[in-house]
């Protein structure tokens, strides 16, 4: 893409893209701090809306663990774009555009975990 | 005020019924002097013992006890005594939040939610990233809701 090609032509100058929203990396956090708190604050009426059957805690802890997947990130943009989907889903939460399966797709119940031993890899098939 | 007038007839009321004459001469004098929060939780005590008749007379605003840097730092402490990411043990007035307790940025986004609920009021997210010691939340809340010694 254009503005990538820029920034490798321009090596040893200081890189410099467009910025998606935020100019710096503490505008960034602050973004996802107030992601945070909007998700932190839906989550009791997210559980009794959609009529989960978990408790408020473990909404939140599970809130707490999708943002701490991507902790490790430090470009604005790329912590920019991730708060917008965040924004997203919550926007489709709140709104109830989602459903209970939707919601409950976070917790992975139902899924068959990914073997990850050699024994279990060999009997499940060749899946490197 | 309208308060303070109404005060005034009951006091003069009771002036002229008599008993508590002597206190309720000197009473006048003083409110003038106290702020009017202290002033009408004296009065809310007064009216109810003595003169129960003369209560239709008393308008009793809801108000809350008036807050001081004392009740605000133990309630502080206690919302974060019962957080449970927290040591109660090692919590004190100056401990850090990220260097003495070992807690994450978005721990501290929660504990300032906790205090957002507790006192009532929203402390936006650019002033809520500096408080990291209860200290500076117990000097924030003070600075916002105008209290002093």
């Amino acid at each position: 893409m254009a503005s990538t090609a820029a920034t490798r032509a321009a090596a040893g100058a200081s890189k410099v893209v467009k910025p998606i929203f935020s100019r710096d990396l503490d505008e960034a956090k602050r973004r996802v701090r107030e992601l945070y708190r909007a998700w932190y604050r839906e989550i009791p009426s997210t559980v009794a809306l959609f009529q989960l059957d978990i408790n408020v805690r473990t909404g939140r802890d599970k809130v707490r663990e999708m943002f701490d997947k991507n902790k490790h990130v430090n470009d604005p943009r790329v912590i920019d774009l991730l708060v917008i989907k965040g924004k997203m889903e919550l926007q489709e939460t709140i709104h109830v555009w989602k459903q209970k399966t939707h919601i409950m797709r976070f917790f992975h119940e139902s899924e068959v975990p990914r073997p990850k031993d050699f024994l279990s890899k060999f009997y499940s098939g060749h899946d490197p | 005020m309208a308060a303070r007038v109404l005060q005034h007839c009951v006091r003069t009321l009771r002036l002229s019924s008599g008993p508590l004459a002597l206190r309720a001469a000197v009473v006048p004098a003083a409110p003038l002097h106290r702020a009017l929060s202290f002033y009408s939780a004296d009065r809310r005590t007064r009216c109810v013992n003595k003169f129960p008749s003369l209560d239709v007379l008393c308008r009793q605003y809801g108000q809350l006890p008036p807050l001081t840097l004392e009740s605000i730092e133990e309630r502080v402490l206690y919302v974060l005594k019962l957080y449970d990411k927290i040591n109660p043990e090692k919590l004190q007035a100056t401990s850090h939040f990220m260097k003495d307790l070992g807690l994450d940025s978005l721990d501290q986004v929660e504990i300032i939610m906790a205090m957002e609920d507790e006192f009532g009021f929203e402390i936006p997210d650019g002033e809520a990233e500096k408080l990291m010691t209860p200290d500076e939340i117990v000097q924030y809340i003070a600075d916002k809701k105008d209290i002093y010694e």
